[in-house]
């Protein structure tokens, strides 16, 4: 076959072209480290690539929110937690006032003592976040929940929580309103309340109560009567001239008393016509209850008036130790799920990182190597070339 | 008896074309067309000389061009087909440097809808919502980039079509004069062998622009038509092609044939064929996709916002916004009628455009490509027509044979925008909070409070549910309502589920949250906005149908990288059989060059051994 010079020569230059063009390419792949350079290399690539890439974003975003989360759920750990000591100091200052020894004096000191220890509750109430947000206030998260005034303390948030999302369809809440820690606390020991008659003349005090069967506790309101120091009636507080629903005895000193599941510990000796009230239990926020015990230890007279009140409200105040605990329990319960979550978004994240990095990242290796292989392609194609010109017939007429 | 000199003459004559043309050969080694010519010689009649006949030397008889017809135009053909491919893969590649360039929509999109669920985490903290809407401009100005990229590309396609034109109209103009020229040179007998090389020449120019179809007379002319049998070329005559705006969009070119009618779609290959593939194929496809995406995320975000509540308590307020789409009237249009459309369902928006036509009764709407697509409605503001996602108002005063495109999609995200700049109206709050009565003595426990119709007329009032007993409720004193266990209550607009065993006289309300709601219900549904299928029936994302361009675009690129190749080859091929026959060898015209030269000198030597025997007759004459 004919060979035309020119056309020669210009495939020569061609080949030596495209060698060079292929150079270049690995040397831009080799400079930059990314395997695709547009979406024509690898469209599938590409386009799963950006994919993968705006997941693992959204992974990390996940992360972030995490975070945050649980830097408002720690702030609202610790300040429960500083709430409950609060209570605990309230108790052990109830159980001083209690004390046969104090007098109205001593009695009204502890109620100053008391008066201030509400006001700390209060302000951990009211306690912001790193933002200046109240921590709980449900949603109405720029106005202090809390207002005090005087012994009356009032909840101006709304019940809302505020979630997270801390992964795809995942949502945890960041906190508890104030109204569902501090204010919505059952009362007595969850189930009914006790509370002396106001014209008790005896020393009979209802202290622990509890429910013994909760199958036949049916809510309703009840009085009992003693009709003397030792026998004592029940009867429908709705119906209270109405026959007696059971009767029973009582030590006269110390025992306790059985009805309709319900069970209370009295000590001290009852006067006939004495009545003690029980009821179902309703809400009673925890500051009522400090509240409460300030205006029991702070009525002259004692005996056992105040004890059976600051009874009832140390009952109260165990509740709201309960509910603060249980609040922690549901933090530390959310705080786990976000513990987990971020594991598992880190784990994730580095799948997203490997897929990306087998997508779109060079194999540095193999780009080496090939490199030099189209080295030596364009070495060779440019030697043949030089070859070749010097091959002219021309070259021997002389 | 034979003259030996002038037998020696017409040897010297004839090696001396011989040498001239090898000469010319050596001199067009590096032409572009140029076609190797040989010489061909023929031995002279001989003289009759009694009983035999004495040969009297030789002749020059031709100089021939080493062509064949058929290869020549096989390379024609492959270079109209290497050309079309290089000019695609070529704007395709412009494309495709768009996307993956720094102008990263993806990337704008997870840091936006970061922004979004940094809100959430802190929803009415000023500096979270200043950086949402920074967050979106840079969002805006992403979509808005790679729109302008693709509208500059556009554009170029543009200057590309008129230049190409230019050309054709230059090219058929030199072809024709040569078929004028070539007409005259056969005249006197001869070949006009080099000013065929030019016309071939520029035929191979013209046919690298546009498919060319060419055909030669019987007086030597070459007639050539492009498309679909348009006469380019005819004779010494020259026709001109020239452009047009498009008869709806007047931002683009489309070429007019000399019939005056428009054959940009009839231009199979070359150039400029390749130019209107990828603008219909690649570029507008892609522009669509791009809008069809930024509609996508305006809509779902814009109809997410307006389900929660800003910081002033005001329902949530376009937070995007994008104008309507394009519709453009035919230049031809004789009627005074107007087209207006909207976008009426995202989920059903594709990335066609659409011509609606009037038939002097009816409208019926097609794509561009002219496939009939179906459409219900009346055309009224209150019984549009739907067409795709799109609702389309047709105004009176339409003549029969009117027509209007639409364009839903194509410059959509170059007008989109951030339609919030006050931090306090990004609505991040859900609308409404439930709230447990005070004095509620059971224990009934809120559930989820889920918006279902903001525009529902009640939906702000506020509603006290309550409990006439522990399995009745009534909502603001209504009929009452059986409850049991886990029951969800329905309000108007809302519904809130409760769960555990509420006593009698028990309350539940739902009232508007007001302004300076700290919530962050609707931040956390409009940071699930990224998520959220908002396309093709609810399948795609936004972000989805940024990978799926991105996939579409690369698609393109790799398989006009493919074609170029293999078209390249095909080209190479043809070259090369062509090349082979009527390319100059420098070798083969060296050894031609010694031949001649030889047969040069000999003839040279002929003509001296002529004379020296007639100076021996001459010698012999004067000796006696």
């Amino acid at each position: 076959m004919r060979i035309s010079t020119s056309w020669g020569a210009q495939q020569a230059v061609n080949t030596m072209l495209d060698r060079q063009y292929d150079l270049s390419q690995t040397q831009l792949a080799l400079g930059n480290g990314k395997a695709i350079q547009t979406p024509a290399d690898n469209p599938a690539a590409a386009a799963r690539a950006v994919d993968v890439t705006s997941a693992s974003a959204q992974n990390d975003q996940y992360t972030r929110n995490i975070q945050s989360a649980n830097t408002k759920l720690s702030a609202e750990e610790s300040t429960l937690s500083s709430a409950g000591d609060i209570l605990d100091r309230i108790r052990t200052l109830t159980l001083e006032g209690m004390n046969g020894t104090q007098t109205d004096q001593s009695r009204q000191a502890i109620a100053v003592e008391l008066k201030q220890t509400l006001g700390q509750l209060v302000a951990l109430g009211n306690t912001k976040d790193g933002q200046g947000e109240y921590l709980f206030a449900g949603s109405r998260t720029s106005t202090q929940p809390f207002t005090q005034s005087d012994l009356s303390v009032s909840y101006g948030g709304d019940q809302n929580q505020r979630m997270v999302a801390a992964a795809a369809g995942l949502q945890v809440a960041t906190g508890d309103s104030g109204s569902d820690v501090f204010m919505s606390i059952r009362g007595g020991n969850g189930t009914f309340v006790t509370s002396a008659g106001a014209t008790n003349t005896g020393t009979a005090v209802v202290g622990a109560t509890s429910v013994t069967d909760a199958s036949q506790w049916d809510g309703g309101s009840y009085t009992v009567n003693f009709t003397s120091a030792t026998t004592y009636e029940i009867h429908d507080a709705t119906n209270p001239t109405g026959p007696a629903l059971s009767t029973g005895t009582y030590s006269g000193d110390s025992g306790t008393i059985n009805f309709k599941g319900a069970q209370l510990n009295v000590t001290g000796t009852p006067a006939a016509g004495d009545s003690f009230a029980v009821g179902p239990s309703s809400s009673q926020d925890v500051f009522s209850t400090v509240a409460g015990i300030i205006t029991a230890l702070g009525t002259p007279g004692g005996g056992a008036a105040m004890n059976n009140q600051l009874n009832a409200q140390l009952q109260n105040l165990d509740q709201a130790q309960t509910s603060f605990t249980d609040t922690i329990t549901k933090i530390g319960a959310r705080m786990n799920i976000l513990d987990q979550q971020t594991q598992i978004s880190a784990d994730t994240s580095l799948q997203y990182a490997g897929t990306l990095s087998d997508l779109t990242e060079l194999d540095v290796a193999s780009a080496a190597s090939k490199f030099s292989q189209q080295q030596a392609a364009l070495d060779a194609a440019q030697q043949s070339y030089v070859k070749m010109q010097n091959l002219s017939l021309f070259n021997y007429l002389k | 008896m034979a003259d030996l000199l002038s037998t020696g003459v017409s040897g010297l004559l004839a090696s001396q074309v011989g040498l001239a043309t090898v000469g010319h050969n050596i001199s067009n080694v590096n032409t572009a067309g140029y076609t190797r010519q040989t010489t061909t010689f023929n031995a002279r009649a001989p003289e009759f000389n009694g009983g035999y006949y004495v040969g009297q030397g030789a002749d020059a008889i031709s100089v021939q061009r080493a062509y064949s017809q058929f290869l020549t135009q096989s390379v024609w053909s492959a270079s109209s087909g290497q050309s079309r491919a290089a000019q695609y893969a070529n704007l395709t590649a412009s494309v495709n440097n768009a996307v993956s360039g720094s102008a990263n929509l993806q990337t704008a999109l997870d840091g936006f809808f970061g922004s979004v669920s940094d809100v959430a985490n802190a929803p009415i903290d000023t500096a979270s919502r200043q950086a949402m809407i920074g967050k979106a401009n840079t969002l805006v100005a992403t979509f808005k980039s790679l729109s302008s990229q693709f509208q500059q590309l556009d554009q170029q396609t543009n200057q590309q079509i008129s230049a190409a034109v230019d050309s054709i109209n230059s090219l058929a103009k030199s072809i024709a004069d040569l078929n004028g020229q070539i007409q005259k040179g056969y005249a006197g007998g001869a070949v006009p062998n080099d000013l065929l090389d030019a016309r071939d020449q520029a035929v191979s120019q013209l046919s690298q622009i546009v498919g060319v179809n060419v055909t030669q007379t019987s007086d030597h002319m070459y007639t050539i038509s492009v498309g679909n049998g348009q006469p380019l070329v005819n004779g010494t005559d020259a026709t001109k092609l020239s452009t047009a705006n498009n008869q709806y969009d007047s931002s683009r070119l489309e070429v007019v044939g000399p019939s005056g009618s428009v054959i940009s779609n009839q231009l199979g290959s070359g150039s400029l064929g390749a130019t209107f593939d990828f603008r219909t194929n690649v570029l507008d496809p892609a522009r669509n996709q791009l809008g069809r995406a930024a509609i996508a995320m305006t809509d779902a975000f814009n109809k997410q916002s307006a389900q929660g509540i800003d910081l002033n308590g005001a329902a949530g307020g376009d937070f995007f916004s994008i104008s309507d789409p394009a519709v453009f009237n035919n230049t031809k249009n004789t009627g005074t009628g107007s087209v207006t459309a909207t976008v009426s369902d995202v989920s059903k928006l594709d990335a066609s455009d659409y011509i609606m036509r009037f038939d002097g009764t009816n409208w019926s709407a097609t794509t561009t490509a002219g496939v009939s697509v179906p459409m219900t409605g009346a055309g009224t503001a209150a019984n549009p027509f739907v067409i795709g996602g799109l609702s389309v108002v047709v105004g009176a005063g339409a003549a029969a044979g009117d027509s209007f495109q639409i364009q839903p999609t194509r410059n959509a995200a170059s007008t989109m925008s951030v339609a919030v700049s006050d931090t306090n109206k990004i609505a991040a709050s859900g609308p409404l909070a439930a709230t447990k009565g005070a004095g509620n003595t059971g224990k009934g426990v809120l559930g989820n409070l889920t918006v279902t119709d903001v525009t529902n007329p009640a939906f702000n009032t506020p509603a006290t549910i309550t409990f006439t007993s522990p399995t009745t409720y009534s909502i603001n004193g209504g009929a009452p309502q059986t409850y049991a266990d886990g029951d969800t209550i329905t309000g108007p607009g809302w519904t809130l589920k409760l769960t555990g065993s509420p006593a009698a006289n028990d309350t539940f309300s739902v009232k508007p949250a007001g302004s300076a709601s700290g919530d962050n219900g609707n931040a956390l549904a409009l940071a699930n906005v990224a998520t959220k299928g908002v396309l093709d029936n609810g399948v795609t994302t936004v972000g989805k149908s940024y990978s799926q361009l991105i996939a579409q675009v690369g698609t393109a690129g790799a398989q006009a990288n493919t074609a170029l190749t293999a078209q390249q080859s095909i080209l190479d091929q043809a070259t090369a059989s062509q090349q082979s026959l009527s390319g100059v060898n420098m070798d083969e015209e060296a050894a031609n060059l010694l031949r001649f030269q030889q047969s040069y000198a000999a003839s040279a030597q002929v003509i001296n051994t002529a004379n020296t025997i007639f100076n021996s007759l001459l010698s012999a004459v004067q000796g006696t």
